[in-house]
């Protein structure tokens, strides 16, 4: 393969692969606590992107309950950004109390609230649709600045380009996962949740109070994934309201790849994906996701535990 | 906390309810019920009108074009009804969701047929619904008009099965000439499709064909998913080789991102967009990227009739923009419905019939009649393809913002 070729290809991997990090990280937190998987992960990223969008002074399409409605103030996008992820973890919580604790209360299993949470998902799209339609919606090409729309990686004469809000996505990624990374292992309470996940009953022993450190697992996880909903918007556009859905399948794909429950394995997962669609040769590429997901299947076979989930030795 | 052990079939489990809910969004509940041909001889209009079935995608990802019809039906029902309905009797439309999947459409077809006895169905929104779900309808000896399906092989699919979306064998090569007068230079040609559309498979095939017919080199044909979002790999493939027009084959989200990323990535060249593209639905998602992309059309609104003028006019006052290429096809099926069934009412009044000879009678005026319509003047092949006097190309053009674009008609 050429060299101009590959570094395009691995560039491209990068920047696919951080969208699909940035996705999952809040997916992999809810896992990483409660051990389990939350569907509704992309409605809450959907639902984040909406925020930002209603926030920042965006109108609405002539379908849905609020046609042509728009609120009566515009905020920055930045501070729009802020608040419609805040907005996105109170969503998250409010989830978290109507499908994930009645199960939990009621010791049901694990696949019970994979399918609750499912539910919700079709709940919070269809409440979306219903409301401000099925149209795009897109946010503004200046958001970010007056930023060029690609950069290029390359030369004059041989260009590689990557668009910019990819880099753009692609650093936020990487500050995400290393203020994640700090927040459960250098801070108190990063270790209470680590006592939660461990065992609830011995952590609200030692003075832990459980529900308030899954609520707060939730709001981080849906802070996280209205972020990645607001930035992957801003990059692809807002396409309906079944936007963060066809990101859920990848997303776990993703954060088996790297290992459950493991943080920086999500952000790996997310690239060696990315970088497993870029090099799939061009005449193939509508078979991009099988490929990947192939690699996943083996993957699976040969380490279940994902590159940097560890084994779980079973106590007798 | 749940052991990974556990986690794999747990995690097949998540797939496969992922699927479900990624590939078919809203499906209405209900078995899929095979009818009978002879299962229903009730009568055939009620005291609210006569029953016409509309079958539109108001979810999935197909919403956008679904709800671009809805208002071209709804703006029939109204329009048509206070001119008196069929000779003094209302028509009356009754609405399913046939969502962006096969499963949907066929549920909503059922459901129609046999719970709500139609008389006739539009729809379904797309090709690929088409072919599943109007052998439920042929069956059932139900007529039925596709509103939007341009593939090739629909109305072959039976005897009561017509469209008033003129195939895309015809309308799609007027793209491809208007390309090569805007740029007679050009020469080398990148195709792109979604590969999960049916439609998109077909229309590519013909703007293929017409490239090798006009002797262009296509350079690359690239593939895509309608669901994806992500195009960079794709579209520095095809930037690499240079070419001077990009042709392309998908939906309007799609198909709306790969402009703005082909832009951004720096190509330069013309831009065709098929079908699919054609509605306003995709000037928000490509914005000022959207600015000179050419798209054949099947109407125009400055079709000088004056039931286009009408329509225009309501469309217009209602939502503030021209009327698109969709909704002007749904309002011309329900027009074709209700003139169809004004000269059968002529011949035997419509009361009188039951509901099968009704829709058999319906079918064959649907099929002899000449109609004048939103569309221009409009006819029928004996097989149900439509026969449309004229086609157009527009072209986008998107002010300095980016925020706001037209299709302005090429001559």
């Amino acid at each position: 393969m050429d060299f101009n070729l590959f570094l395009q290809s691995f560039l491209n991997g990068l920047s696919i692969g951080s969208v699909y990090a940035i996705f999952a990280l809040g997916y992999t937190l809810v896992f990483s606590i409660l051990g389990v998987i939350n569907f509704a992960h992309g409605a809450i990223f959907t639902l984040g992107a909406y925020f930002t969008y209603t926030l920042s002074g965006g109108v609405f399409g002539f379908n849905g309950l609020l046609a042509n409605g728009k609120l009566p103030f515009q905020l920055p996008f930045f501070l729009a950004l802020i608040l419609g992820s805040i907005l996105a973890g109170l969503a998250s919580i409010v989830l978290e109390r109507l499908a994930f604790k009645p199960l939990r209360v009621r010791g049901a299993d694990p696949l019970l609230t994979l399918v609750s949470s499912l539910g919700a998902a079709v709940v919070i799209v269809n409440i979306i649709q219903y409301l401000v339609g099925a149209e795009i919606y897109t946010f503004p090409d200046n958001i970010y600045g007056n930023i060029p729309a690609a950069i290029n990686f390359g030369t004059a004469t041989r260009p590689i380009m990557i668009r910019t809000v990819q880099v753009i996505i692609f650093a936020v990624c990487a500050v995400m996962v290393a203020l994640l990374t700090y927040l459960v292992n250098g801070t108190k309470i990063g270790k209470a949740l680590q006592a939660v996940a461990e065992d609830e009953t011995t952590a609200s022993l030692l003075g832990i109070n459980p529900e308030q450190f899954i609520k707060i697992t939730f709001f981080v996880s849906g802070l996280l994934a209205g972020l990645a909903g607001t930035l992957v918007g801003s990059s692809v556009s807002i396409a309906g309201p079944y936007f963060g859905i066809s990101f859920g399948l990848k997303g776990l794909g993703v954060i088996v790849l790297g290992g459950l429950g493991s943080i920086p394995g999500a952000v790996i997962g997310g690239l060696l994906l990315g970088l497993a669609e870029a090099f799939v040769p061009p005449d193939f590429s509508g078979y991009r996701e099988a490929i990947s997901f192939a690699i996943l299947f083996i993957m699976l076979l040969v380490r279940p535990e994902g590159l940097l989930g560890r084994k779980r030795i079973q106590k007798v | 906390m749940i052991k990974r052990r556990q986690f794999i079939p747990l995690f097949l489990s998540g797939i496969t309810f992922s699927l479900v809910v990624a590939c078919n969004s809203s499906q209405p509940s209900g078995t899929n019920i095979t009818p009978s041909p002879n299962s229903t001889t009730t009568t055939s209009q009620n005291a609210n009108g006569i029953p016409i079935g509309v079958v539109l995608a108001q979810t999935s990802n197909a919403a956008l074009l679904g709800q671009e019809q809805v208002i071209g039906v709804k703006i029939a029902e109204q329009y048509f009804n206070q001119q008196g309905g069929v000779n003094g009797t209302p028509i009356k439309i009754v609405l399913q969701d046939g969502g962006g999947d096969e499963q949907s459409a066929i549920n909503a077809f059922n459901t129609l047929i046999t719970q709500e006895k139609v008389v006739a169905i539009l729809g379904p929104s797309l090709s690929q619904q088409a072919f599943a779900a109007n052998p439920i309808a042929e069956r059932a000896k139900v007529p039925v008009l596709g509103p939007s399906n341009t593939a090739k092989g629909i109305p072959e699919i039976g005897d009561y099965i017509a469209r008033v979306s003129a195939p895309v064998a015809v309308v799609a090569p007027n793209a491809v000439q208007a390309a090569l007068k805007l740029n007679p230079n050009l020469k080398k040609v990148a195709v792109f499709y979604a590969q999960n559309d049916a439609f998109s498979k077909s229309e590519t095939e013909t703007f293929q064909q017409t490239v090798k017919d006009l002797n262009l080199d296509l350079v690359t044909v690239q593939k895509f998913q309608t669901t994806d979002t992500d195009f960079q790999n794709q579209a520095t493939a095809a930037i690499n080789l240079n070419p001077d027009l990009i042709v392309i084959s998908g939906l309007a989200a799609d198909g709306g991102n790969l402009i703005k990323q082909l832009r951004q990535l720096g190509y330069q060249g013309l831009i065709i967009g098929g079908n699919g593209l054609n509605t306003s639905n995709i000037l928000p998602v490509c914005q000022k990227e959207c600015d000179g992309v050419i798209i054949a059309q099947a109407y125009s609104p400055e079709i000088d009739n004056p039931i286009n003028k009408t329509f225009r006019e309501t469309y217009v006052t209602e939502n503030k923009k021209e009327p698109p290429q969709f909704t002007a096809q749904a309002f011309a099926g329900i027009q074709v419905f209700v003139e169809a069934l004004k000269a059968v009412d002529q011949k035997n009044k419509i009361s009188s019939l039951s509901l099968e000879q009704l829709r058999e009678q319906l079918n064959q005026a649907i099929l002899s009649g000449k109609y004048q319509t939103v569309l221009g003047n409009l006819s029928f092949t004996p097989e149900g393809e439509i026969i449309q006097e004229q086609f157009y190309v527009a072209q986008i053009k998107m002010d300095e913002t980016g925020e706001n674009g037209k299709f302005t008609y090429l001559k």
